[in-house]
């Protein structure tokens, strides 16, 4: 008898091992959602999971989010892979939730532009967005070719900014602040300019997406806020146009992490690998309207006019995500006590 | 009379799931509250600091969002005991055949999800909503009424949600109350006001205080209602939490800024249960 039982208990073992190996591999993207994360279906996650026969299961989360969920399940996360920006990512490698990249296990590692790789390759920046100005072509006659255009008080009333809890909120207070005079360590002189134009916003937005409606409903005319976004909502039939302010763009760069402790090492770096893969970065730039940091990528006339690309690509300041992680709880609280309030 | 160990041993189940899946977690926050957090590098190991509490009680604007808060919290009791009030009264006592169909009518908004509810609010209050459009198209008013993110927003919201909760405390409290001693008071010769002020109120005021205390506690800890209606300016203590914890990543402040709330809300209940005895002659 007592040998029946451990021959079934062997067997049920054995079955259940052979299940789990059939069974596809399944890895956890935490990614944005909206039209980026549709990019992402169609750009990374289709081609991956043809290739290699697992399953990508997304997690939509913003970067703040991600960066919490990897500091509350340190060493153990349920995340596999994740997108983040720039300084969210310098904040959890910093505190040691990065796994370091293995460059040899990327294939496209070479023609990625060598200024993509964070601090000790714990995180790889994956494409180049701004923060810049979008207006209406059709009530914005001549198109704005500053940041201090937002102040004209023609439009007065009709024109928004975003709050400081996104990424639009804190950089554009960063341009207007070296404008000003300002430094990244003084923001007196931003927080000053600022508070009038923060009062006066239709709204202070805290979704990219809110600002779509407003331009819909013609509540604004001109805005601080994402090309890529107002790209979407312009081939929606949307009366939307991008400039980019002669003081330059403020650079988003969206990255991607492997969370330190994940047992999806080899599938999580394969993931990467396809994101910064020449063929990759094409579909998504096209269809998300977003700078590409494979060099091989040729980006065509019409994504090529509204992403950050040469001149003003050379115009965009790209804020070290170091000091922006250092430095953003304390423009936060400035910003809730001095400008909103 | 039951004896000790049987009501010990009723009650256990409940015990343990609070403490398991309550207590026990809010009291691994404690030592985070004491933490200090560098941004950038994360939270500094082995530092303990009162910081985060001398901050809450130094810093105006901390004080600004307590006070709002607590004001809030009030003004949500209130509105929804004034307006819970005679209609709970009107399910209690009066026609039999209407008592179903009004509180299926009382209970119905809980069926919806509470993101939808509130934002079926901003559809209503915001600038170019339902409400503004229609008084601008009689000429009542020119520019749009401020409706949202400020405290009309959110007393408007708030109280449509945690009305229900106040209206089935006060319905079982006035069903209570026996009709013989309104009948008595009725016929020593009280008026029907008297009788009310001086009976019926205070034989139901367990159930006032119940549905205030229950509206109160929701109120101060709402978190999605002021996050929706309340925007990114108009912030009160839960919001102001989760801004700590999932925009800031400061995990000590957050913690600090919770047990905090969790402690004005204990004293508030307290003091409330003290004065509504006193009131009702159960002291």
């Amino acid at each position: 008898m007592r040998h029946m039982l451990r021959f079934a208990t062997a067997a049920t073992f054995l079955c259940g091992g052979l299940a789990a190996s059939a069974r596809a591999e399944e890895l956890v993207l935490a990614s944005y959602g909206g039209s980026f994360g549709e990019a992402i279906k169609a750009c990374h996650i289709a081609p991956f999971e043809k290739a290699t026969g697992a399953t990508v299961s997304v997690k939509l989360n913003n970067s703040s989010q991600t960066a919490a969920a990897l500091r509350a399940t340190k060493g153990n996360p349920d995340l596999d892979v994740a997108f983040m920006d720039d300084a969210f990512s310098a904040q959890t490698n910093n505190e040691g939730l990065n796994e370091k990249l293995d460059r040899s296990k990327l294939t496209n590692a070479p023609d990625v532009i060598p200024t993509a790789w964070g601090k000790n390759d714990g995180y790889v920046v994956t494409m180049v967005s701004a923060t810049a100005i979008i207006y209406d072509p059709k009530v914005v006659k001549t198109p704005p070719t500053s940041w201090l255009d937002l102040f004209d008080p023609q439009y007065a009333g009709k024109y928004v900014i975003g709050d400081i809890s996104g990424t639009s909120g804190w950089q554009f207070l960063l341009a207007l602040n070296k404008i000003k005079g300002g430094t990244l360590e003084n923001v007196d002189p931003g927080i000053a300019a600022i508070r009038p134009l923060a009062q006066g916003s239709t709204v202070l937005y805290t979704q990219a997406d809110q600002v779509v409606s407003l331009f819909e409903r013609g509540e604004v005319a001109i805005a601080a806020w994402y090309p890529n976004n107002a790209a979407a909502a312009a081939a929606k039939g949307l009366s939307l146009a991008v400039a980019y302010p002669k003081e330059g763009a403020v650079g988003i760069l969206p990255t991607m992490v492997i969370p330190k402790g994940t047992k999806k090492l080899d599938l999580a770096h394969k993931f990467i690998d396809q994101v910064l893969s020449a063929e990759g970065q094409k579909c998504f730039s096209e269809r998300a309207i977003i700078g590409a940091v494979n060099t091989k990528v040729q980006l065509s006339d019409k994504v090529a006019q509204i992403v950050p690309y040469g001149e003003t690509l050379k115009n965009t300041w790209f804020v070290d995500p170091d000091i922006v992680a250092k430095n953003i709880p304390n423009w936060t609280r400035r910003w809730q006590r001095e400008v909103a309030r | 009379m039951m004896k000790t160990r049987t009501g010990l041993m009723l009650i256990a189940p409940l015990a343990l799931v609070l403490a398991g899946f309550f207590l026990v977690p809010v009291l691994m926050l404690l030592p985070t509250s004491f933490g200090e957090y560098l941004p950038g590098s994360g939270m500094t190991p082995g530092v303990w600091t009162l910081e985060n509490y001398t901050r809450i009680v130094t810093d105006d604007y901390y004080l600004e969002v307590i006070w709002r808060t607590l004001g809030l919290g009030l003004f949500v009791t209130l509105a929804c005991l004034v307006l819970g009030y005679p209609l709970a009264y009107l399910i209690a006592r009066g026609p039999q055949s209407w008592r179903v169909p009004l509180i299926l009518l009382v209970v119905f908004p809980m069926m919806l999800n509470l993101v939808v509810r509130s934002f079926g609010w901003i559809a209503l209050l915001t600038n170019r909503g339902l409400v503004n459009n229609l008084l601008i198209d009689l000429g009542l008013i020119s520019t749009p009424l401020k409706l949202m993110f400020n405290l009309t927003g959110l007393m408007i919201g708030l109280t449509h949600i945690y009305l229900p909760f106040m209206v089935l405390m006060l319905v079982a409290a006035i069903q209570n109350v026996p009709r013989d001693v309104e009948s008595a008071a009725a016929t020593l010769g009280s008026s029907r006001i008297h009788v009310f002020t001086s009976v019926t109120l205070p034989l139901s005021a367990p159930g006032i205080l119940a549905g205030s205390i229950l509206v109160f506690v929701l109120t101060i800890s709402a978190l999605v209602t002021p996050r929706m209606l309340g925007g990114p300016t108009y912030k009160v203590m839960a919001t102001v939490i989760y801004d700590e914890y999932m925009q800031l990543l400061d995990w000590p402040s957050g913690s600090a800024l919770s047990f905090t709330l969790t402690f004005m809300a204990i004293a508030v209940i307290w003091l409330s249960s003290r004065l509504t005895k006193r009131w009702a002659g159960m002291a």
